[in-house]
C-alpha cells in the first residue's frame, strides 16, 4: 500500500517511524547551505554598518563642506585647514589628554593597589560586588550626583569644612585646576572598578604555586607583586588601560553636565568641543573634520601602545 | 644543613583531620621519602615544614630552632614543586637568580653560583631561554637548579617527577639521588611512587589517612611490613594477602595450606610476594587465570575460589588459561597478620 505522508496520522505515525516524516522536508541546495551562516549573521552585520560604518563615512564626507543645515559648499580640506590653526581645538586637546591622562593614570594605580590587597582575601567576592556599585550606575546620574556634590549642593566644600581643610565656601569652577580636579574624581569614581575587576581577576587566576615557591625564594609579597605578577599581568593591564583609555579620549557625559567647558573653555574636552561645534554652533563641516582628526589621533596612539607593549613583553 | 624534628604535629582543616599527632626525626643529610596514596597527608606535612601550612597542634624543629611561627621565607628551605612553578617572565638564568637576589646575595657571586648550579643539572646551554621554551625535563632541572643555588638547610620535594614521563623520569631520579648525596642536604622527597620511594631513600615513610604506617629503610619496609597496609603498597605487583584461618600450626584458606607459627589461630590474612611463590609445590592449588610474559619475568595469575594470586614465573614459563596449576610458597618468607592488619607471628 502506497504510504501517503500527507494523511499521516498517529497511528501511521507509528507503523512508518521517522524517515517518512523526515522525508516531508526537501533537502537544502549545495548554495542555500553556504548561505545559511551569512543569513544568520546577516542582520547583526547589517545593524552595525548602519550605526557605525555609514555615519563615519558620512562624517568624513560632510567633513569636506562647509555646511549649514541644508547649503552644502564644498571646502575641500579647508575645515582642516581651519582646525590646525584654531587655537579652541589645540586647547580642548590638551585638556582631554591633561584630564583623561590624569584620571586613568591615577585609575590605574587606585585600582592596581585595591586589588594587590585583596586579591588573596576570603571575602574577595564580596569586595568584587562592592567595588563594582559604581560602574553600574548611569553615566549622566553619576554626573549629577557629582554636579550636586561638588557646586550646587556644596557637600564637598561643608565636608571640607568640617575637617577644617578649607575655611570658605570652595567655588570649584572658578579655577582651572579645581574645574578640571571635579571632573577627575568623578570619573575615577565611576570607572576605577572596571579596572580593579579585570585586574583581581588577573591576580587571581595567578598559578597560587608560583607564589609559594617565590616565597620560600625568600621574596616578601610586594617584591613577588612587583618582580612577578605585574610582569605577567603585563597584556591584561595593556589592554584594560587601552579600553579605558579610549573610554576617556571620548569623555563628554561629565563635562557637559558639570562643567560645560568653564572656567574659559579649562575643562572643555575633545567631544565638548565637537558637540559645541556641530550643536551649538552648526558647523557640522567643521565638527566633523574634528570627530574625524580625533578618531585618527585616537586610533595611532592605542596601535602604538598595543603594539609595543605586546612586542616586547614577547621577547 | 640540619635535622628536621616534628613532634605531635596535628593538621586539620575544619572537622577533617589532614595529618594525626605525628611524629617524625629527619638526620641530617638524611634522604627521607613520604610515601603514601593521594590524600594521606604526605603534601600537607612537607607543606607545614615549608612554613606553607601551619601546623593545628604540635611543634616543628629545623636545626635547633622551633619554626612554629616562622614565616615561609626566614627558614631558609628550598622547595620544588610537581608544576615547576618557574616565573614564567624570567629567563632560566633570571629564575636561577631570584633566590640569590631576594635574599641580598652579593651581586659579583650571583653569575658563578648561577653557572655552577645550571652545570650540576646540565643546564647551561638554556640560561637565556624562557620556561616556556623549554621541555618539561629541562624545566624541571631548572626548578632544581633553582633550589639548589643558594645551598639552603633542606630541600622539599614534591613529587616532582610526576608529570614527566617514565624515561625521564628514571634518569632524573638518579640525578636527583646523585646530587642530593654531593651537596649533602637534608631532603624531604613526596610521591606516591614506590619506585621512586625504595630507589631514592635512606629511609622511608609510609603513610594513610594522616597517619604514620611505618618508617624504616627501603629493604627493612619491603622484608619487615608493620602491617597489610604497607604489605600491600610497596611491590610491584604488591604482595599477596589472603585472608584465612590458623589452627594448629597451619594456615588454610581454599586451595591453599601453609604451616604457620603454632601460636596462631582465628582469623589471619597470610601475606606472600609473588618472587617468592615457585611453580610446583603443595601450598596452593588453583587455575591458570592469565600469563603476561614481559621478556624477563613471566607475571602469573592463579584463580583460587577466593582470590586471584600473582606470582613470578622464570622467563621461559609458559601454561593454557584454566589449566590446573600447584604452587609451592618459600616458607622461610611468610608473613602473618592478624585481625587488626598488624603482624603476628614474629620471633
Amino acid at each position: 500500500m502506497a504510504h501517503s505522508t500527507h494523511t499521516l496520522e498517529k497511528g501511521a505515525a507509528k507503523a512508518a517511524p521517522a524517515a517518512a516524516v523526515y522525508s516531508i522536508r526537501r533537502p537544502r541546495s549545495a548554495t542555500a547551505k553556504k548561505m545559511f551562516p551569512y543569513l544568520l549573521v546577516g542582520p547583526a552585520v547589517l545593524y552595525l554598518l548602519a550605526i557605525t560604518l555609514y555615519p563615519g563615512l558620512f562624517a568624513m564626507y560632510q567633513s569636506l563642506f562647509v555646511v549649514k543645515f541644508v547649503n552644502w559648499s564644498w571646502a575641500g580640506l579647508g575645515n582642516y585647514t581651519r582646525i590646525i590653526q584654531d587655537r579652541e581645538f589645540w586647547a580642548a586637546l590638551a585638556n582631554t589628554a591633561i584630564i583623561g591622562g590624569l584620571s586613568l593614570s591615577l585609575q590605574t594605580i587606585i585600582a592596581m593597589t585595591v586589588a594587590f590587597y585583596c586579591y588573596r582575601d576570603p571575602f574577595v567576592r564580596g569586595w568584587r560586588i562592592v567595588f563594582l556599585m559604581p560602574m553600574l550606575f548611569m553615566p549622566s546620574a553619576v554626573a549629577f550626583i557629582w554636579k550636586l556634590a561638588f557646586n550646587d549642593g556644596r557637600v564637598i566644600s561643608d565636608l571640607l569644612m568640617s575637617v577644617g581643610l578649607v575655611s570658605n565656601n570652595v567655588d570649584w569652577l572658578s579655577s582651572v585646576w579645581l574645574a578640571r580636579l571635579t571632573l577627575i574624581v568623578a570619573d575615577v569614581w565611576q570607572w576605577t572598578p572596571f579596572l580593579f575587576i579585570i585586574f583581581v581577576g588577573a591576580l587571581q587566576g595567578q598559578d597560587e604555586e608560583i607564589e609559594e615557591a617565590a616565597r620560600l625564594d625568600g621574596a616578601s609579597w610586594g617584591s613577588i607583586f612587583w618582580n612577578i605578577s605585574l610582569p605577567m599581568m603585563r597584556p591584561i593591564i595593556v589592554v584594560a588601560v587601552t579600553l579605558r583609555g579610549i573610554d576617556i579620549t571620548t569623555m563628554f557625559t561629565n563635562v557637559y553636565i558639570m562643567t560645560q567647558g568653564t572656567p574659559g573653555g579649562a575643562t572643555e574636552t575633545m567631544s565638548y568641543f565637537i558637540y559645541r561645534q556641530g550643536f551649538r554652533m552648526f558647523n557640522f563641516g567643521y565638527a566633523s573634520a574634528a570627530s574625524v582628526l580625533m578618531l585618527l589621533i585616537t586610533i595611532v596612539i592605542a596601535q602604538t601602545i598595543v603594539k609595543r607593549a605586546f612586542k616586547s613583553g614577547k621577547s | 644543613m640540619a635535622s628536621i624534628l616534628l613532634k605531635n604535629v596535628v593538621k586539620s582543616f575544619g572537622s577533617f583531620v589532614g595529618v594525626q599527632d605525628m611524629n617524625l626525626d629527619v638526620v641530617d643529610e638524611e634522604f627521607l621519602v613520604l610515601l603514601g596514596p593521594s590524600g594521606c597527608g604526605k603534601t600537607t606535612t612537607m607543606r607545614m615544614i615549608a612554613g606553607l601550612e601551619h601546623p593545628t597542634e604540635g611543634e616543628i624543629r629545623i636545626g635547633d630552632a622551633l619554626m612554629n611561627d616562622i614565616d615561609a621565607r626566614d627558614r631558609d628551605v628550598a622547595m620544588v614543586f610537581q608544576g615547576y612553578a618557574l616565573y614564567p617572565n624570567m629567563s632560566i638564568y633570571e629564575n636561577i637568580r631570584f633566590p640569590l637576589r631576594m635574599r641580598q646575595v652579593p651581586k659579583a657571586k650571583h653569575d658563578d653560583l648561577i653557572r655552577r648550579a645550571a652545570e650540576m643539572v646540565e643546564l647551561g646551554p638554556f640560561l637565556d631561554r624562557k620556561p616556556g621554551a623549554l621541555s618539561g625535563g629541562q624545566r624541571q632541572r631548572a626548578a632544581l637548579a633553582r633550589a639548589i643555588v643558594r645551598q639552603p638547610q633542606v630541600f622539599l620535594m614534591d613529587e616532582p617527577l610526576s608529570n614527566l614521563d617514565a624515561k625521564l623520569r628514571a634518569s632524573m631520579r638518579v640525578q636527583i639521588k646523585h646530587m642530593q648525596r654531593e651537596l649533602k642536604v637534608t631532603t624531604v622527597y613526596v610521591t606516591h611512587d614506590q619506585i621512586e620511594a625504595m630507589t631514592l631513600a635512606d629511609r622511608i615513610v609510609i603513610m594513610n589517612k594522616g597517619v604514620i604506617q611505618q618508617i624504616g629503610t627501603p629493604d627493612d619496609i619491603y622484608s619487615n611490613p608493620a602491617n597489610t597496609f604497607v604489605a600491600g603498597f610497596i611491590g610491584s605487583p604488591p604482595m599477596n594477602l589472603i585472608a584465612g584461618t590458623a589452627q594448629n600450626g597451619t594456615f588454610s584458606s581454599a586451595g591453599i595450606r601453609v604451616p604457620c607459627p603454632a601460636n596462631l589461630s582465628g582469623n589471619i590474612t597470610l601475606g606472600i610476594r609473588p618472587e617468592d611463590c615457585q611453580i610446583g609445590g603443595d601450598n596452593l592449588q588453583g587455575q591458570v587465570y592469565g600469563v603476561e610474559p614481559t621478556g624477563d619475568i613471566t607475571y602469573l595469575t592463579v584463580r583460587t575460589a577466593n582470590k586471584n594470586i600473582e606470582i613470578k614465573a622464570g622467563r621461559e614459563f609458559r601454561a593454557p588459561i584454566d589449566s590446573a596449576i600447584a604452587v609451592g610458597f618459600d616458607t622461610s618468607r611468610l608473613y602473618f597478620f592478624g585481625e587488626d592488619g598488624y603482624r603476628v607471628g614474629v620471633n
